[in-house]
């Protein structure tokens, strides 16, 4: 690294009411990796070739997504004892991991409406207040939902009745923060 | 010509096992030469040392250590072979807060699960064409977290002066033609419709 490629930002404020402006040192490591491949791209019929490698895998996800759901279940039951003493963020963690996995993994192996009713279930975790027992009955519907698509080895979208059952649970959330208090909204909110 | 990604290694952590397999299978098909992996951010950061990859691909949510812990590791710790490998993070979550929370640990790229082989691809090209200058600050060590839009200019344009002169107008006027002349033979051999894009095959 040469003195060049370094270069140092420090300044006092203008003003009192300013923060004082952190030192910084900006670095331009070199591009090594540019270096070894070099130019040109993947070409079309290695992307079509990569893409067919995870449209053609033949992974049973029942398994995995049982495991989740089991972990989903005794996350609730953590919920339902919770007391004063227990960390609320902690525990709503223990239903919020394994509900990201089945929105993560569940396209990948093929449930997208897993992912795509899990992908509801993290966003109303991200949001809610309290686990109060509205709450956790949202919780166990979302639940109940995954197992049966899970079970009855429904993969891709689920058709007209999948987005039936996806707009249901919407539904159910939304009549639930039509009563109770949500996180701020800038927080979630990519357009805003 | 085309990327020589044989030339380089990678290392996938995971601990979804089928999961693993299958981003080590999609950069095996990009011709990647070395696919490292591993199942936690323990054995992750000792492989790392193993191996000094030339890109990590890691999951968030792992146990006992997560890829934000593994990501500081691997930008803090002193026995880090490279601080400034680039560092995809594969993760479910998209919120904002989430994102932000991956980008203060110093991770360089953020892919949401589920993702297809363009999105990887798309961030392999991230990281090898536009590679992100490092910022070392009391609390923080990692990529720029700041993402440069680009301005609309409002300045003098440099050919103002030209366009005011008639024959440089009939110049470019015929340059322009020629070009949609080349552009719609192009379309008619290879078969193409207005809408199509056009894939460059090697930009070298």
């Amino acid at each position: 690294m040469t003195q060049d490629e370094i270069e140092f930002q420090d300044s006092r404020p203008t003003h009192y009411n300013q923060r004082r402006r952190r030192k910084a040192e900006f670095i331009r490591p070199p591009n090594t990796l540019k270096a070894k491949v070099g130019s040109g791209g993947v070409s079309e019929t290695i992307l079509a070739k990569a893409q067919a490698v995870l449209e053609n895998n033949t992974v049973d996800f029942r398994p995995l997504a049982e495991m989740y759901l089991e972990n989903l279940l005794k996350g609730v039951d953590k919920a339902r004892t919770l007391t004063q003493k227990d960390d609320r963020e902690n525990v709503i963690s223990h239903i919020l991991y394994p509900a990201m996995q089945l929105k993560a993994n569940g396209g990948m192996f093929h449930y997208n409406l897993v992912t795509k009713i899990a992908d509801k279930l993290v966003q109303f975790l991200e949001v809610i207040e309290e686990l109060d027992l509205a709450a956790i009955e949202i919780i166990l519907a979302y639940h109940a939902t995954l197992r049966a698509i899970i079970l009855g080895g429904i993969k891709g979208d689920g058709g007209t009745h999948g987005q039936e059952l996806l707009e249901a649970l919407d539904d159910a959330c939304t009549r639930y923060f039509d009563k109770k208090p949500r996180r701020q909204r800038h927080d979630y909110d990519f357009d805003q | 010509m085309a990327y020589q990604l044989h030339r380089i290694s990678a290392l996938v952590v995971e601990d979804n096992l089928p999961m693993l397999e299958i981003v080590k299978s999609l950069l095996v098909t990009f011709d990647v030469g070395q696919v490292v992996t591993a199942t936690n951010g323990v054995d992750g950061f000792e492989k790392f040392c193993e191996y000094n990859n030339d890109i990590i691909i890691a999951d968030w949510m792992m146990r006992p250590v997560d890829g934000i812990a593994f990501t500081r590791k691997v930008r803090n710790d002193k026995d880090s072979p490279n601080p400034y490998v680039p560092l995809i993070l594969m993760t479910g979550f998209s919120e904002r807060r989430r994102v932000f929370e991956a980008r203060d640990a110093g991770v360089t790229e953020f892919l949401v699960k589920p993702f297809n082989a363009r999105d990887l691809y798309k961030r392999l090209v991230q990281i090898i064409e536009r590679p992100r200058q490092f910022v070392r600050a009391p609390e923080f060590f990692g990529p720029d977290r700041r993402r440069k839009k680009a301005g609309i200019y409002d300045g003098p344009w440099r050919r103002d002066e030209d366009l005011k002169d008639p024959d440089i107008m009939q110049h470019i006027r015929a340059e322009k033609l020629k070009a949609q002349e080349t552009l719609r033979r192009v379309r008619q051999e290879e078969g193409l419709s207005k809408g199509d894009p056009f894939i460059l095959q090697d930009e070298g």
